[in-house]
């Protein structure tokens, strides 16, 4: 289908895109439009104004530097992923990022959009909650900076206020010694997952030390499996692996059912995802 | 621009290395924009909603799902689509169209535009190996072929021409 009739601009300061944002109740950003487009062509969402960023001098940056990566609101998903500096200082990116949608659609599509649009199933609304990014946004109220773990309240549903406008995300760069794996359960490479994980370990010695492990497509929004983080400490391939999956299974008790899975299936998912990350954390430790 | 939202946007699209200028609706997509107002046809559109590939085609260098974007997003962008593949003056295929010719890479060719979009917009050298090619061509639905003709056709053109993607002409 068509896109019902809308108005479109192209502002060329945060300002005026702030501006137009707060002017009008169904006024909406659009990025690369990769989710929006679709959404609007499907008429599922009820557009008066398109407010394009894409002008906007500096939007389009990926800064690098000691303490991690800022991702500018313009930045497209092929571009960061591209990024050989980015991926050093936050491997979890380009782990991420290898499985978001296909090349046409990251060619188009922008981090920060995905941020903003909060896929229950997308894989950056959770690699933000694993690796605590922060989300700095600039609205009628002036600028202001959003824990990644309080930005996300729900399907398709953020800390954003009315008018609010992403203008970058900020990654703090991930310590050498840990290891992150992004790993999904996906009918077709590039498709929304039916569930997945963002692992990052700590490994010495042949055992997990320390993790920090969110799930996504089990839940509204990005889940942290606290249960599974404790379960998993200490320990190493050829242990018993029935707490870490019971704890796994337990942290995704409110898991959805759906058409392409029961909330069961979901849970014992994610329950294989975690083993199978620590194993690939710990392989790559003793490769190193 | 300004920061005025207007329902009719003028727009200069460079298609094929012509450039036009239109004054369009803001909620035309660049898919119908290359179709009924450039009025070049092999852009195919499926899915319209971003999910078969088959209006694929080629803003400032990348690969894209017209049906994903606005017209007025293209404003100031250079388009490449199916029809730039073969020479203009000989009519002679593009290597890649060539090896989908010869190697049985189609059956109702629907989707075929926008396959050989997502290919010309790459580099080989990226994605020659089996896994890759199989993960680059994902992203474009085909229901007649089954694929394997096609991931032979993208081998041997591939192999024949490591270091471009396809012809470039215009």
């Amino acid at each position: 289908m068509k896109p019902a009739p809308f108005a479109y601009c192209r502002p060329d300061s945060v300002a005026e895109a702030v501006e137009v944002l707060a002017s009008s109740e169904s006024s909406r950003v659009l990025a690369g439009g990769q989710s929006l487009i679709p959404a609007m062509n499907f008429r599922l969402t009820d557009v008066s104004v398109l407010v394009d960023i894409r002008a906007i001098a500096g939007l389009d940056s990926v800064t690098v530097d000691a303490d991690g990566v800022t991702v500018g609101a313009a930045a497209t998903q092929s571009r960061v992923l591209a990024d050989a500096g980015a991926a050093r200082a936050v491997p979890g990116l380009r782990a991420a990022l290898r499985h978001v949608g296909h090349l046409q659609i990251r060619n188009r599509g922008t981090v920060c959009g995905s941020l903003a649009h909060a896929d229950p199933a997308a894989e950056l609304p959770a690699l933000a909650v694993a690796t605590d990014a922060r989300i700095r946004v600039t609205g009628p109220g002036g600028r202001r900076e959003i824990a990644a773990r309080d930005f996300f309240c729900g399907p398709f549903w953020t800390a954003l206020e009315d008018g609010e406008l992403v203008t970058e995300a900020w990654f703090p760069a991930t310590r050498p010694d840990s290891v992150t794996v992004v790993d999904e359960l996906a009918r077709r490479a590039g498709d929304f997952a039916v569930a997945g994980l963002v692992a990052m370990i700590d490994a010495s010695d042949g055992a997990v030390r320390t993790s920090r492990l969110v799930g996504f497509g089990v839940g509204g929004a990005p889940l942290r499996l606290g249960s599974a983080e404790a379960a998993l400490a200490g320990w190493s391939a050829g242990r018993p692996t029935a707490d870490i999956e019971q704890a796994a299974a337990a942290d995704c008790a409110d898991a959805f059912d759906d058409i392409h899975a029961t909330s069961w299936y979901r849970r014992e998912a994610v329950a294989a995802l975690v083993l199978r990350a620590a194993r690939t954390a710990l392989a790559a430790k003793e490769q190193l | 621009m300004t920061s005025e939202a207007l329902t009719e946007v003028a727009v200069g699209i460079t298609v094929n290395g012509r450039l036009s200028r239109h004054r369009v609706p803001a909620r035309l997509l660049l898919s119908d924009y290359i179709r009924d107002v450039a009025g070049l046809t092999g852009t195919h559109v499926g899915c319209e909603h971003g999910y078969c590939g088959s209006c694929t085609v080629i803003v400032d260098g990348d690969a894209v799902r017209s049906c994903l974007m606005l017209a007025a997003q293209a404003d100031g962008a250079e388009i490449r689509t199916v029809e730039d593949l073969a020479d203009s003056a000989t009519g002679a295929l593009s290597p890649m169209q060539q090896a989908f010719h010869d190697h049985h890479a189609l059956q109702c060719g629907f989707c075929t535009a926008g396959f050989l979009m997502t290919l010309e917009s790459v580099d080989p050298a990226e994605w020659r190996s089996p896994e890759r090619t199989v993960e680059l061509l994902s992203g474009n639905l085909c229901r007649c072929t089954g694929y394997q003709n096609i991931t032979e056709a993208v081998a041997a053109a591939w192999s024949t021409n490591h270091e471009e993607g396809g012809t470039q002409h215009g």
